[in-house]
Parts: structure tokens; sequence; C-alpha cells
């Protein structure tokens, strides 16, 4: 039984930082309906920017202070590549964050190189045992940090000023404009916010396995979350993150041995199962605009 | 009109003159060509990038110190496959295109899977190819007649590791993590036939993506399985950190293992103190291992270039490698009067002596791959790999 409440608890870390890495996709598509493909390279930007201030400073700071910097990185985002595009095809919008993808990814080997690096220093090694049950460095990071800003930013979106104010832009733009709320300003936010947001989970991921192109790959776990949480559901995205990070950790700890890779197909599985029945995902709006 | 004897011979001074000389200069002024598709983008672009870096030096290093190919000088000739078999295909197609098969003497690519995607095509053009793959169905001359693998195959590497394992601990308990990938499951059915002969039972095997966000169900699993060794396959040091990480707080005391793709040393910078004691299989030279005539070669030629002296990478010593040993393979052909694809094909099946300069045991081609390799244990507090084994011929 120690073994299913390990997987558990280690799947709730796992699941807490998918959250994460899925809200910022879920505020920009709430705010703007842009389907984000650049998600992954908002993760690897986040995490060779932690890695770069990581080198002058202890690797908490350097995550705090990558914050401002990846929501730079987002301001110029949607200055550059979404606004140019408001009022175009929704396919149009979304070539252009492929394309920025494609452009993120040359831009980050331009800048840092492609040499295999690592991050230096570490997070304080907290080690929390229950009973038998021990709850990594790693694990425990994931959930002291991804839950509070996950329940904060859905408290944020709910109870401030601001908050309401993207709530009103991403219900409808142009009467939000209408009622003199600065809608371009709150979007550019937004896109700031999840590049902000997407750069703690590229920090973290790059805690496990170092700094490198293979993060673009583990931010596509962001996808199946967000279609299950519900594309325009933060609360839906933190609830099938962790849905996702036990349905994973289980099947590896059960399935693997009969079928070899099936917890990689998992999420999809439970994507493709929910979408059938509910096809605007556990959380969304019935009128979800698909695309 | 009577023609004398002299004007006949001035006439045919004369000829060879005005048309021979011109063309045989030509000939000898022709360079002979190395075309290297690489990664220099995408996931695997850290290897791509170090190898076109070797490559580039090897070129120099055949054409200022081994004073060419036989008159003639190598010239490199680049692209990028993104790690991508329909780009690198393309690139394939566009060198051959473009170059002349009396220039274009060998092709170095950059996967199994575009090795396999060309291999017919290098069959029909008889073109001398290897790759960063050390796949064992490449090195297959029945059935990829123009691949040469150079060094030993995963299977090989395994074969290394299950010998160790077996001298030190007879009937070791062990188990496989590999990643699902063609590069992960190559010498997996190998392993299990190995093990089995030589008495080490297969405890666990773990099937795992090639980038983890987490390792604790596969090493909670294997902790039950209680290895004493554990091998992992397929992964370029994006999952390796972790999982001994995460074996470390997990209280997992196995030996973990690894090959090629496994030896380099950033594995201490990411997995810290966990990576001690991380056995990897490594066939060429660590750039630290000063004693390496080839290691003072090239920071030579590096400082001569005004380059960094800093670490080389294991892709770039890998690449290095393959260059200068084409590059000499080339001259032998050359020397015999045969520089030609067919030429350096035959030179490469009959190079026994050459160690390129310590990089390799020997350029005896067993199956056209290099069975040779040694095993090297991090010592995560040097931060390096030391020797753990001397040179051990696998086949």
């Amino acid at each position: 039984m120690t073994f299913f409440w390990q997987l558990l608890l280690t799947g709730v870390a796992t699941g807490a930082l998918y959250a994460l890495m899925s809200m910022g996709f879920v505020l920009v598509y709430r705010a703007t309906s842009v389907v984000n493909f650049a998600i992954g390279e908002f993760l690897l930007v986040g995490g060779y920017v932690t890695f770069t201030l990581a080198h002058f400073l202890p690797l908490p700071l350097a995550m705090l202070g990558a914050l401002p910097v990846a929501f730079l990185v987002g301001v110029g985002v949607e200055r550059a590549f979404v606004r140019p595009l408001i009022g175009r095809s929704v396919v149009a919008v979304i070539m252009a964050t492929i394309g920025l993808a494609l452009t993120l990814d040359g831009a980050a080997q331009l800048v840092w190189g492609p040499d295999q690096k690592y991050l230096s220093g570490s997070l304080p090694p907290v080690l929390l045992t229950f009973g038998e049950l021990i709850l990594p460095p790693r694990a425990f990071w994931s959930l002291a940090i991804s839950l509070p800003v996950a329940l904060g930013l859905i408290y944020f979106l709910q109870k401030s000023r601001w908050g309401v104010l993207v709530r009103a832009v991403s219900e409808s733009e142009v009467a939000a404009l209408a009622m003199g709320i600065p809608a371009p300003r709150i979007v550019t936010a937004v896109w700031g916010l999840s590049a902000a947001l997407a750069a703690v989970g590229g920090a973290l991921l790059a805690g496990l396995s170092g700094v490198g192109p293979h993060l673009v790959q583990l931010g596509l776990m962001v996808f199946p979350v967000t279609i299950l949480g519900g594309l325009e559901s933060v609360g839906g995205a933190l609830a099938a993150g962790l849905i996702v990070g036990v349905a994973e950790a289980l099947s590896k700890g059960y399935l693997e041995a009969y079928l070899p890779g099936i917890s990689e197909t998992v999420p999809f599985i439970i994507v493709l199962i929910v979408v059938l029945v509910r096809p605007y995902g556990l959380f969304g709006r019935r009128d979800i605009e698909r695309v | 009109m009577k023609v004398t004897r002299r004007q006949l011979l001035q006439t045919g001074i004369g000829t060879v003159a005005a048309y021979g000389v011109p063309r045989f200069a030509r000939a000898q002024a022709r360079p002979v060509k190395l075309a290297a598709l690489l990664p220099l983008t995408g996931p695997f672009a850290f290897a791509g990038n170090a190898a076109l870096d070797a490559f580039r030096d090897a070129t120099d290093y055949v054409n200022e110190v081994m004073g060419g190919v036989g008159g003639r000088k190598l010239e490199l000739i680049v692209e990028d496959t993104g790690y991508d078999v329909a780009k690198g295909t393309a690139a394939f197609n566009r060198v051959i295109g473009k170059e002349s098969p009396e220039e274009l003497l060998f092709v170095y690519g950059d996967s199994t899977g575009l090795s396999k995607a060309l291999a017919p095509e290098i069959a029909r053009l008889g073109v001398p190819y290897s790759a960063t793959s050390y796949s064992s169905e490449l090195a297959d001359p029945e059935r990829y007649p123009g691949i040469w693998v150079f060094g030993p195959t995963y299977s090989d590497m395994m074969e290394a590791l299950l010998r160790y394992i077996h001298e030190k601990k007879p009937g070791a308990r062990i188990a496989l993590v590999h990643s699902n990938s063609e590069f992960g499951r190559d010498p997996i059915p190998y392993v299990k036939q190995r093990a089995a002969q030589l008495g080490l039972p297969i405890v666990a095997e773990e099937v795992t993506p090639l980038v983890l966000s987490d390792a604790t169900p596969t090493i909670l699993k294997l902790r039950q399985a209680k290895p004493d060794f554990v091998l992992t396959q397929g992964y370029v040091l994006t999952a390796e950190p972790l999982l001994v990480k995460t074996a470390r707080e997990y209280g997992l005391n196995a030996t973990f293992m690894g090959t090629y793709y496994s030896s380099e040393v950033i594995l201490m910078k990411r997995a810290g103190p966990a990576a001690d004691g991380f056995i990897a299989t490594y066939h060429n030279a660590y750039s630290y291992d000063k004693s390496t005539p080839a290691v003072q070669a090239i920071y030579e030629l590096r400082a001569a270039k005004g380059k960094e002296p800093g670490y080389l990478t294991t892709f770039y010593m890998g690449a290095f490698f393959v260059g200068v040993a084409v590059g000499e393979a080339m001259r032998r052909a050359a020397a015999a009067g045969e520089l030609t694809r067919p030429g350096i094909t035959k030179a490469l099946g009959k190079m026994w002596d050459y160690d390129a300069m310590g990089l390799i045991h020997s350029m005896r081609f067993v199956g056209h791959r290099l069975p040779y390799t040694r095993l090297y244990r991090a010592n995560a507090g040097k931060g390096i790999y030391e020797p753990l084994t001397d040179w051990l011929e696998l086949a």
C-alpha cells in the first residue's frame, strides 16, 4: 500500500507542476482566444534565463529574477507577433504562434549556444518523510511553488480588480473596450504573466535534468492538461494537471509492466475519453470555440 | 606537305602543354570531399555543433598536418538535418546531386533512422557512409554494405558492461531502464540473451520517455526488484541525472551504468554527488586525457588557430576521430592509386595498424564496426570520468 501512496504523492507533485505550466496557456486562451503553440518555448526561455541568472545569484533568487525578464519576453511577443494579427483569422494567429515557436527555438540556440547545460545551485534540499512515505526535494518544491501560485492566480482572477478586468476582456474584448477597459494593455499583461508562469515551470524542470531543448518536449504536456481541464478554465488546469500527474504515476507503477510505454499515452487516453463525453473539457464552457 | 620528326615532336609537346598540363593541374587542384549531415538545430544540436567544430578541425589537420590527400585538399561540406529524417534525406540528395562522384568520397549522417532511410541510395551509389548512430542493426555488411560504424555498437557496449558485471559479481541482479525509442530498444534483445548466458538475472525492465518529468515510479519499482546494477540505454543525459538523483533519495543502492551517450561529463554537473560511481562505456579519449597523442595534437591545432583551449565534449572527440580516420583512409586509397569511393571502402577494411593517435584501440573493423571500448567510472568530486578498465575487445 505504501507503493500506491508514494505514487499518489509524487503524482500530485508532478501534476502541480503540469498545472503551473498550463495556467499561462489557459490565461492567454481565455483573454485572447489564441492557442499558443509556443508555450513549450516559453518554458525553454524561462529555463535559460534562470540558467543565466544562476551564474550570479543563488538559484531561488535566479528563479525570482527570471520572472520579470520572462514577463518582458511575453510582452514583446504580444507586441511583435500577436497584436499585428488582431482581427485576422484564428488560423493565421495559430500559424504565427507556430512560427514564434521556431523563432524562439532558433533564438535560444543563438543566444545561449547549443551545448548541454545544467542549472548551477539548487533549491534548499527539503526532504520530508511521513512514515514510510518520502517527499523528495523536487516534489516538495513543485508542490510548494506550484500550488500556491495556482491557487493565488485563481483567487486573483476571481477577486482582484485586475482579475475582473481580465475576465471582462476574455468575455468580450469589444464590450470591454466600450466600457473603458484598457483591453490592449490587459492582453499584453496576460501574455507577460503567461510567460512568467512558464518561466517558473521551466526553471523547475531545468532543475531535474538540465537546461536544453528537451524542455520543449516536456512542455507538450500542457496540451492534454488544458484540453482535459477546459481551454479557458484556470481552475480546470489545476484539477487536470493533478489528474494527469497522478494518472501518469499510477500507470507507470501498475500498467507499465504489462504495457510498456503506456504511461506516455495515458494522459491522451484520458483526454480522448473525456472529450468524447464533454468536448469542452471537464471545466470548460459549452460555447467553447474549437479550432 | 612533309612533316619532319622535329615538327611532329614540337606539335605533340605543344598539344600536351596546351591541353594536358592544365587538365592534370586541375585534377591535382580538385579537392576530395567529405559531406557531414549534422543535427545543427533541434534536440541534438549540442552534438551536431560539437561535431561540426571537430570536422572542421579534422579537415584542417588532414590538410595542414597530414599533408592533404594524395596532393589534393580535403574539403568539408556541411548540411543541417535538424535531427529529422526528411530534412536529412533532402540534405543528402542535395549533396549527392551537386557533387561529382570523383570528388565526394565519404558521407557522414546523423541517426539510425536517417541511415536506414539512406541505406538503399548509399548502396546504389557505392559511397562509404558513417553516422552518429551506433545501432547494432547498421553494422551489417550484408544488409548495409556501404555503412561503417566508427565504434562499437550499442550491443557491444552492453556486452562490455555485462562482462564487467559478471566478473565483479557473478549472478548479479540486473535491471534495464531504456527509452521508448529505436535508440533505447536497440540492444535490449541482445542484453536479455547475453545476460541469460552469463547467469545474470534480469529482475526489472522499465521503459520510459526520452525525457522525464519524474523518475519516482521507475525508481520505486526498481527498489522493489532490488537490482545490483541498472543498465540505462537510449538517453542523452536528459533522464540519467534524474534517475540517479531519485535513486539516491529513495535509498536504491544499485550501480547505474550507461553506454556512449551517457559518457559525457555533464552528467556530474546535472546530477551532482548522486552521479558518483556511474559507469559508462566510451571508446575515444577524453579531452582531459593529455597522455593521448591525439588530444595533444588537437589542442596544438586549436591553439594555432586561436581557438579556446577548454574542455572538448565526447561528441567532438568522436567526430574528430571519424574525420582523421576518413582522411587516413583517403590517403591510403590515394597511395594505392585508388582515390575513389570503392578505393576508400577497400582502404577502410585494411586499416588494422591505425589507431588515430590513440583515439581508438584499433581500426580493425569486424562486421563494419569497431568492437572496442573502455569502461569509465564517474568521479563526481572531480567532475570527470576516470578509466575503470583497459581496452576491451568485444568481437
